[in-house]
């Protein structure tokens, strides 16, 4: 095969088509263009093989024919390299390919050169060396300045990535920190203050046993167990806004179906879910539900409620419908607050509620 | 009586033992956690067993556990459990099947220490007491709640959830300063609007009252 040829073939795809196609190129569906450049290719080809024809029957001698042979695969690299630079798209990234292409074909035509002294003449230093660094340099040198402002692009999109990957994995720490420290203030509530309390009041009754007979140091007793009593109460009702109790202690399915049975309607609960939960996913999901469910009775008037709990892929979905009258705002205030405290979680809540027919409240929870 | 004492704050532990031991009852162990509590039960056979519901280490719920398993043992002990916080799911799951001698207590009805005292025998005679608070979640009126219990007098449900606490007649009439008959002729009615099989047995009529409560709510 000819020298010339080649490289042609490597570099334009359309080149290869066209050459199994052969003639009936135009009919196979090439366009004008790409079928005159296959046969520009094969004119190549035969002008080659036709020179080297007649240096054969001119008695050979000096390989001049070679000279030609570089001249046309220039002539055919210039013509590939021009169309793959005019395929990329438009702006810089073309007139960098274009550089590159003239770099391309100079450093071809000064090594094919070279190559052809060595073999013809026998030349002894590679002194195409400099010139070739030199194209190389002024290459890179203007793609540099050409694309500098799409690397810091790429650079700045993966700088802003590693951000917010950070940014979210510190949310869900913080979220979930701060989850797990309300559940230790409402055990120190319960287990730490309110036992004192309680220890209180029950030396303060057995004190008031032995004054029974001193009525007015009695009745401060009394009243000093009477104010014991109601800090105890508060102490209780603070404990259960910051975490029910039954959510802390055993959980979401045991919460749910406490407060289920407190609301008295007839609420099927439908419970699959089978990995363990993070503090802030389970007080997250309860919620949910203890709105869901208080919407359903003081809002919807709904005869029925139903709540769903399913593990899916990587999170809880959480669902709650009732058969009640629909029509519920998204943007309640109640919903609202739902709606900041399961996307802290990253996670979705939607309300299902057209007029008449009954309201759903779904929550997807990440479980991480 | 002899009791056993389940309770992780020494302060309050200290103070029941002192105040048992005040009223001539016989505390023949004190322990911190679950395990301890069924090998001092096994060990000392009480008649009672005092039970905070929280206990270390993970303070959840292992006091109501181990009150349980104790009376799957040994179905003669008494059980007084102290809850900080009033749980229907936890009275439903320690009464099961059988009230005698089964105590829900919140811990602070610690303070008034003559009804606590009166509690603590009642429950090691095999009575039953319940605490007022889980009545009152029972009978809150809810929407879907039966329509039986909306028919019933205010008189009658004051009884009704004195009777859900596990008194007795002379008792109910007592705190509502009427006299007996009176009493009965009101349980007789609540009977008869609730369609309650009727009995003369304390704990299972507590039994009766608080199943009717639980299917109704």
């Amino acid at each position: 095969m000819s020298q010339p040829a080649r490289p042609s073939i490597e570099l334009s795809p359309a080149g290869s088509a066209s050459r199994r196609r052969f003639m009936p190129a135009l009919a196979a569906g090439l366009s004008i263009g790409q079928y005159i450049r296959s046969l520009e290719r094969r004119l190549a080809f035969l002008t080659a093989a036709l020179l080297a024809g007649i240096w054969a029957l001119d008695g050979q001698g000096y390989f001049w024919p070679a000279w030609a042979w570089l001249g046309l695969g220039v002539l055919v690299l210039i013509e590939s390299g021009a169309g793959w630079a005019w395929a990329r798209p438009a702006g810089a990234v073309r007139r960098v390919a274009c550089v590159w292409t003239i770099v391309g074909v100079a450093a071809v035509i000064l090594v094919c050169t070279w190559l052809l002294t060595w073999l013809l003449a026998g030349a002894k230093s590679f002194w195409p060396a400099w010139a070739l660094l030199g194209l190389a340099t002024s290459g890179s040198a203007y793609s540099l300045v050409a694309l500098h402002d799409r690397v810091l692009v790429a650079y700045g999109r993966r700088a802003l990535r590693a951000r917010i990957d950070m940014l979210t994995r510190t949310r869900r720490q913080a979220v979930d920190a701060q989850a797990a420290e309300l559940r230790r203030i409402e055990r120190d509530l319960h287990d730490g203050v309110q036992a004192r309390l309680v220890a209180l009041t029950l030396q303060l009754g057995r004190a008031e046993l032995r004054v029974e007979d001193q009525p007015d140091v009695r009745q401060l007793i009394l009243d000093a167990q009477r104010e014991a009593h109601t800090a105890i109460a508060e102490l209780r009702d603070l404990a259960r806004g910051i975490v029910p109790p039954l959510l802390a202690d055993r959980g979401l399915v045991a919460a749910v179906e406490s407060l289920a049975a407190r609301y008295g309607l007839g609420t099927s609960i439908e419970a699959d879910t089978h990995r363990s939960l993070a503090p802030a996913v389970e007080s997250a999901a309860y919620f949910v539900i203890a709105e869901a469910l208080t919407n359903s009775v003081k809002h919807a008037h709904a005869q029925r409620t139903w709540v769903q709990l399913k593990d899916e892929y990587r999170e809880l979905a959480v669902l709650v419908g009732d058969d009640g009258r629909g029509g519920a705002d998204p943007q309640g205030a109640g919903l609202a607050g739902l709606r900041a405290r399961v996307e802290a979680l990253d996670g979705s809540l939607r309300v299902h509620s057209s007029t008449g027919a009954g309201t759903v409240l779904e929550a997807r929870l990440p479980c991480g | 009586m002899r009791v056993v004492i389940a309770e992780d704050l020494a302060l309050l532990r200290e103070g029941l033992v002192a105040l048992l031991r005040e009223n001539d009852i016989e505390v023949v162990a004190q322990v911190e956690d679950a395990p301890a509590l069924l090998r001092a039960i096994a060990g000392h056979e009480p008649d009672l067993a005092i039970v905070d519901v929280r206990l270390p280490p993970t303070f959840r719920d292992e006091g109501l556990l181990a009150a349980i398993e104790a009376r799957r043992r040994q179905p003669a002990l008494s059980v007084l459990v102290l809850s900080q916080y009033v749980e229907t799911a936890y009275a439903s799951e320690l009464i099961g099947d059988d009230s005698a001698g089964i105590g829900y207590l919140l811990k602070e009805r610690v303070g008034d220490v003559k009804a606590f005292l009166d509690a603590l025998h009642r429950v090691a005679a095999g009575g039953t007491v319940v605490d007022r608070q889980v009545i009152a979640q029972l009978l809150a009126p809810r929407d879907g709640s039966s329509e039986a219990l909306s028919d019933l007098t205010a008189r009658e449900r004051d009884v009704l959830a004195l009777m859900a606490e596990g008194r007795s007649n002379t008792a109910i009439a007592e705190s509502l300063v009427v006299t007996p008959g009176a009493v009965e002729k009101h349980i007789t009615n609540i009977f008869a609007k609730l369609d309650l099989p009727v009995c003369d047995d304390d704990h299972r009529r507590v039994l009766a009252v608080l199943a009717y409560l639980r299917v109704s709510g």
